[in-house]
């Protein structure tokens, strides 16, 4: 493998995880609320999969379980948040914690542990282009779901009837409610949704991109990905770009060390973030657009009409 | 009111005279900062622990408290320990230290072992091991097995322990393959295996096919080799489950003498704390897992070594050594004092990259 078959491949592999938990976190935060507990969902996710696939070898069913988990604990904070009306930052911060610990206990006995790492795709002719090959078309199917569904969320929430729905119930929940939608629902629903997601890219985290299970291993991802969104301004083709544009810098910075040039590392570990913000901020530069795109009850407690 | 107080002291008198006439077993706390799994820096420790229960019977109680974060709560746990009774306490991570000094001047009669700490006290030892001269002997096997001439380092944090195993590697492989090149890739956290594997990937892509993971602790370096073909030095625990193939060596620590020696003074009452350095003479630190692909010849070389290691005929920081910037740092038929060893900021010439200053 070259230097450049490791730049494209590791982009990919890198940013999948990243990708996958922003498009559910920009439907949840599109809808509202502001779900803070990406990290632990994601540890969830991760932990679940991780048993799934050491007992059964199955990594499809370890994806589907780690969304399945991540959901149970996406409930919980929808109950805090939706029905106890609690502080969705104080929540969000409660239960990504609540979930770093479940996750922590339920792997203990896998601490460490190693499984086979999931299937990649052959495709025929394109695996076997040169550089291209090996980087672009030798991956885990997931790695190209990804940026499918980034396609059809940005569809949906542009121009089909439910995407219009979350948003508006994200932008003035009253006028949403004074229509006829269920607010809470909706956004129950929406909370769900991201939960699965985050999970699903703990999973991939762990089963398809690492192969093992350490306590902590989503080593703060989460909180890159809550990052993204609100720097790609709750848009889905932004948050694309800035997971695939974290992704290469974060392997760029491997391989200028690898390259024995001398930079001092720190300045280069920093490099992925610095780019990233940088250059999602240019996109975002305009104050006005900003505004109009963060979803207006993004935070606010929904007291419902009494 | 004070009829209560009475009553409880009393009691707590009686139980007390109790305990003595029982002859309690001495409890013993550990307190580890990750989960002691299958493998890692915490399994070894709770070996040692094993070997200490292993050889008082019950004459000790121990206790474990594992994944406990650096910070405040460090403090609270080690707190508790000593309330529940421990008398003697050890602090698995560096991160413990200003907790267990604080604590350990405010109970002399607790004894306290803490990892890497640079203070000690009547009560309070710390212990470090000399993981170089393990890199040095890996080091060597690693120069000689290489085909492609190129090894890769992955490596935590530029703290002086890690500098100090990096420049052990390569002044092992400049002695035993002068042309092989060095690539280090420092991944600054001590914690993400995903992150750990990306950089054995980017050492990989750069044509290493013998890669050092230093101080991962999880088996993250070593799922690449065994994945990807190469062969893998790793840290702390003896991985070749995780790598069959892949592991080249694994660099262990093995605190069982040093634990059940500082039991044992402590159960006679003359424990003292000392700054222990334990290495490849004492057996602290032992190089396990020797892969097949090193011949017979190698291996005797390797050998030599070690046992020039342990008799002192040999030292790992002989001069005369030059730094990247061709400064003499260690003069001809000089050994780098200890001091130095354990506060090493420099590379030695021929490595490339920089250090944090």
């Amino acid at each position: 493998m070259t230097w450049l078959t490791f730049l494209i491949s590791g982009t990919l592999l890198a940013a999948t995880p990243l990708l996958i938990a922003a498009l559910g976190e920009v439907v949840v935060e599109k809808s509202g609320v502001l779900n803070l507990s990406i990290e632990g969902m994601m540890s969830v996710g991760a932990v679940t999969a991780f048993i799934v696939v050491f007992e059964t070898g199955n990594h499809w069913l370890a994806l589907a379980a780690g969304g399945v988990a991540a959901i149970v604990l996406s409930v919980v904070f929808a109950c805090v948040v939706l029905f106890a009306l609690g502080n969705q930052v104080v929540s969000g911060l409660a239960v990504g914690l609540l979930g770093i610990g479940i996750a922590g206990l339920a792997g203990g006995s896998y601490e460490n542990m190693t499984v086979a790492p999931m299937a990649r795709l052959q495709i025929p002719f394109l695996s076997e282009l040169p550089v291209i090959g090996p980087g672009l078309f030798n991956h885990p199917l997931p790695v190209y779901l990804a940026p499918l569904l980034a396609v059809v969320l940005w569809w949906a929430l542009k121009y089909s009837k439910v995407g219009l729905v979350v948003r508006a119930v994200g932008e003035s929940p009253e006028s949403a409610n004074a229509v006829g939608y269920n607010v809470v629902g909706i956004r129950f629903l929406a909370i769900m949704f991201g939960g699965f997601l985050a999970g699903v890219s703990g999973a991939f985290l762990c089963v398809a991109s690492s192969t093992l299970w350490a306590d902590g291993m989503v080593a703060g991802r989460g909180w890159i990905v809550i990052a993204l969104v609100v720097f790609a301004m709750w848009r889905v083709e932004r948050v694309v770009i800035g997971a695939y544009l974290f992704g290469a810098a974060s392997i760029a910075e491997l391989l200028v060390q690898s390259a024995g040039i001398s930079v001092p590392s720190q300045l280069m570990t920093s490099i992925p973030y610095i780019v990233t913000i940088v250059a999602v901020s240019i996109l975002s530069m305009d104050g006005k657009r900003v505004r109009l795109n963060a979803p207006v009850s993004l935070g606010r407690v929904y007291l419902g009409t009494h | 009111m004070l009829n209560i107080l009475k009553k409880l002291a009393m009691a707590a008198c009686v139980s007390l005279v109790a305990a003595t006439a029982q002859a309690e077993p001495t409890k013993l706390g550990f307190i580890y900062p990750s989960p002691t799994g299958d493998v890692g820096w915490a399994k070894q420790l709770d070996l040692a622990r094993e070997a200490v229960v292993k050889e008082f019977g019950d004459k000790v109680s121990t206790r474990v408290v594992e994944n406990v974060a650096e910070g405040p709560d460090a403090g609270r746990v080690i707190n508790q320990m000593i309330s529940d009774g421990a008398k003697f306490v050890v602090l698995g991570s560096f991160g413990y230290f200003n907790d267990g000094l604080r604590l350990a001047r405010q109970f002399p009669d607790v004894a306290f072992l803490h990892a890497s700490g640079f203070k000690q006290s009547k009560n309070f030892g710390t212990f470090t091991a000399r993981n170089y001269e393990g890199f040095y002997l890996a080091g060597m096997a690693g120069g000689m097995v290489t085909k492609s001439n190129t090894l890769g380092i992955v490596a935590a944090f530029a703290v002086p322990e890690v500098v100090a195993e990096v420049n052990a590697i390569a002044l092992a492989v400049k002695k035993v393959n002068p042309d092989a090149k060095i690539k280090i890739v420092w991944v600054n956290t001590w914690f993400d295996p995903a992150k750990e594997q990306d950089a054995a990937r980017a050492a990989i892509s750069r044509r290493a096919g013998v890669l050092f993971s230093l101080h991962q602790d999880t088996p993250s370096v070593v799922n690449v080799g065994q994945a990807q073909k190469v062969f893998v030095v790793n840290t702390n625990s003896d991985m070749t489950s995780h790598g069959p193939d892949a592991v080249l060596a694994s660099v262990t620590t093995d605190w069982a003498k040093y634990f059940v020696k500082e039991v044992g003074d402590k159960l006679a009452d003359n424990f003292n704390g000392t700054d222990f350095r334990g290495g490849i003479a004492d057996g602290t630190v032992k190089v396990v897992a020797w892969n097949k692909a090193i011949s017979a010849d190698q291996m005797a070389q390797i050998k030599q070594a070690e046992a020039d290691l342990t008799s002192g005929k040999m030292h790992v920081f002989a001069g005369p050594l030059r730094d990247q910037s061709g400064t003499e740092r260690v003069a001809e038929g000089a050994n780098l004092p200890d001091p130095d060893i354990f506060a090493m900021n420099w590379l030695v010439e021929g490595l490339d990259g920089s250090l944090p200053k």
